[in-house]
This record gives structure tokens, sequence and C-alpha cells, in this order.
């Protein structure tokens, strides 16, 4: 019976992260990568791989030491911790990925600040155990992902008219909307978008 | 005493968790490091060869070098026949959002230059990042080594040291302007001191 509540709980865990609550269209966190590395659909993929690395090995890791935090000294905990996690993942990149790198400048170091990963290791890591945890950091990543993909391929495809660099939209009648591509235009799809969410959600209701 | 303990007691998880990321880090530098260094001299090789494709090896010549009071070294180009071709370094300047690094190669006399190829920039895409656009980098090719004028409309005039700016991009076609103005002339001084042309 207490292997079935956990079955559901898991479950649950794990499908809140990419729709109820999913971190940006649900919960709004992240939204300096979200709108900042969303102009094409490489970077986004890139950075949510990086932030599902971080935000994977912080809950674990915050999960395994949660009976010996001090409650005043856990967010100098998480920090130290999430900051070493961003630092191998901009390292790795550096290394064997240096375009990506490049194309993501200072946004992966930024990842220390994203709320999504600071967020889940006060509201989920600290609290529960290691599954638990791994489930929800999974989940969430999974949303992250999610939402990333959608705002990325619609500014790729109207601001350049291509996805993954693949021309798609360019056999003449086409011309790039340029300023999607553009912060004004991360906004303006990311507001559309919530909006899109807000009506779904209503009517599912 | 009880103070130094209640201190250990508070803060042994942070001190400690402390030192195990800091060691992390070290080791992930020094498996990591070598290969990210190789990666950005390679990337620098790449680009002085697509500026001086005749060349066969490239010298460091004045390495850790300032010029403009920017850090870097400076390579002579050399080809098949032992001859100098040019010499090449990086040069630095802020752009509209974020750095821009060249690296820019003048010939051996340090008479022209040899044209610029962008080795780091975070500028607005389709604006400012056009200036890798060859029709913008080939109006440096064999212009000579004064000081360069930005123009903002009309044909600009090569033998004038006319550069047309990128339309919509004023802010980075100065900036690259400028980066070439602040390192020529420290660079040609730079050269004369240590004999390596007239």
């Amino acid at each position: 019976m207490a292997a079935e509540v956990n079955e559901i709980n898991l479950g649950r865990t794990f499908t809140a992260g990419i729709w109820e609550q999913n971190p940006v269209f649900r919960l709004l966190l992240g939204m300096c990568p979200t709108l900042a590395v969303t102009a094409a659909v490489k970077p986004a993929l890139t950075m949510s791989l990086c932030v599902t690395f971080v935000l994977l090995c912080s809950n674990i890791s915050v999960s395994l030491m949660r009976n010996l935090l001090k409650p005043h000294l856990r967010i100098l905990m998480f920090t130290l911790m999430i900051a070493t996690f961003v630092t191998i993942a901009d390292l790795f990149l550096k290394a064997y990925a240096p375009d990506m790198s490049r194309a993501l400048g200072p946004y992966v170091a930024l990842i220390i600040v994203n709320c999504i990963i600071i967020g889940r290791a006060e509201a989920c890591a600290s609290k529960n155990n290691l599954i638990v945890s791994i489930t929800d950091a999974l989940g969430m990543s999974v949303g992250f992902t999610f939402a990333l993909c959608v705002l990325s391929s619609v500014r790729e495809l109207l601001g350049a008219g291509t996805i993954f660099g693949y021309p798609v939209l360019s056999n003449g009648w086409f011309t790039p909307w340029l300023s999607i591509s553009l912060p004004g235009g991360a906004f303006l799809t990311l507001g559309l978008l919530l909006g899109l969410i807000n009506v779904i959600t209503k009517r599912n209701k | 005493m009880r103070s130094i303990k209640h201190f250990i007691e508070q803060s042994w998880l942070l001190i400690t968790a402390a030192f195990l990321c800091g060691l992390l880090l070290a080791l992930t530098n020094a498996a990591l490091e070598p290969r990210i260094q190789r990666i950005e001299i390679g990337e620098m090789y790449d680009k002085m060869k697509s500026l001086m494709p005749q060349a066969d090896k490239f010298e460091k010549v004045i390495p850790q070098a300032e010029i403009a009071g920017n850090p870097t070294d400076v390579y002579e180009a050399i080809d098949k026949n032992k001859q100098v071709l040019g010499f090449s370094f990086v040069g630095t300047g802020y752009g509209f959002a974020d750095q821009i690094k060249l690296v820019i190669a003048v010939n051996a006399d340090a008479s022209k230059l040899l044209g610029f190829d962008v080795l780091y920039s975070n500028e607005t895409p389709g604006f400012g990042s056009r200036m890798t656009e060859n029709w913008f980098r080939q109006q440096f090719v064999d212009a000579p080594t004064g000081t360069l004028e930005l123009i903002k409309s009309g044909q600009a005039d090569k033998e004038k040291d006319q550069i047309l700016a990128l339309s919509g991009a004023t802010v980075t076609s100065t900036a690259v302007v400028n980066i070439f103005n602040n390192h020529i002339g420290a660079l040609k001084k730079l050269l004369k001191e240590k004999g390596l042309i007239q």
C-alpha cells in the first residue's frame, strides 16, 4: 500500500513539472535564460541541458544533506553547490562545445541565479528523500526544456526562417521577421504563449 | 571556548562543503584547461591563416605585448621561402553589448592592413553581428595603416582610409574602426622598437 502511494506521488511529481507547475509557463521562473537564449533552438537546447545537469546535481546533494542543514545557513549552502555545478557545466561547454559556449555567452554562468534551481532546492530537495528529489528535478527539467523548445522554435522560425539552422521558410516568399530574434521579440512571443497556455488551462478546468 | 564550539557546530558543514566544492572545481579545471587552451589557440591560428593564406607558420615574436592597453601576443607570419608575410595580433574594444575581439593582420612593413576576423563578439543578431560579412571585412583589406574614417553612407574610398558603416549598426561599426585606430599606431611603434620593421 505504501509503495503504491509513493508511486502515485512520484508520477505526479514528475508530470507537475511538465505542465501544472511548468517552471516557465506556470511559475514564471528562470525568465532570464528563457528570454535571452531562445532566438534559436540549438542554444536553447544547450541551455536546457546545462540547467538539467545543475538542477539534478543540486537536488541530489541538497536532498542527501537535508538533515544536516542549519536553517540560517541553507541558502549559503545552496548557492555554494549551485555555483560549483554551474562552473563545471561552463567548463565542459568551453572544452567540448566552444561554439555553443560562445553563443550562450554569460548566460551559462547566470544559471547560478536561476530561481528554478534554488526554488526546487528549497521547496522540494531540502524536505524530501533522494528519489522524490531526483524525480522532481527531472520533471522540472523536462518542463523547462519543453518551454524553451517551444519558444525558440517559434522565434527561430519567424525570425530567421530556419529550424536548427536548416532553412524551412526561405524559398522566396518569406522575409525573416528580424525583430522576433531581438529581445523585444522574446517578450512578445513569451507573452502570447503565456496567454495561449492560460486559455488552454482555463478550458481544461 | 564555548563560542568556538558553537561556531564549529554551526558551520562545519559549510566549511567542509566549501573545501569539497573547491577541490571539485580545481580537479575539473585541471582536467579541462589544456583542452580549452588548445581550442582558443587553434581558433586564433585558423583566423590568422584565413587572413594570410600563404603563411606556412606563425611565430610568436612578441609574447604578452601590451597594445593600446590590451594584452596580446604578436605573431609573425612566415611563408615557405622563409619570407615574412606580415604580423598578427588580437585587438580588443567595446561594441554595442559586449567586448569585441578581432584578429588583425598587417603586411610585412606594417604599411597596409591585411584584414580582420572576429575572435569574440556578442553583438545584436542581424545588426552588429553583420560585421563578419565579407563586404564589410573586405573594406579593411589593403587599406593603408593610417587613421581610418567611418562614413555612414555613400561610396567609401579605400585610398582615403574610408570605411562604410553597417546600416543600423553604427555603434558596432565605430567600435571596429576604433579598434583599428587605437591599435595599429601602437603596433607599428612596438614593431619598430623591437626592430621587426624599419
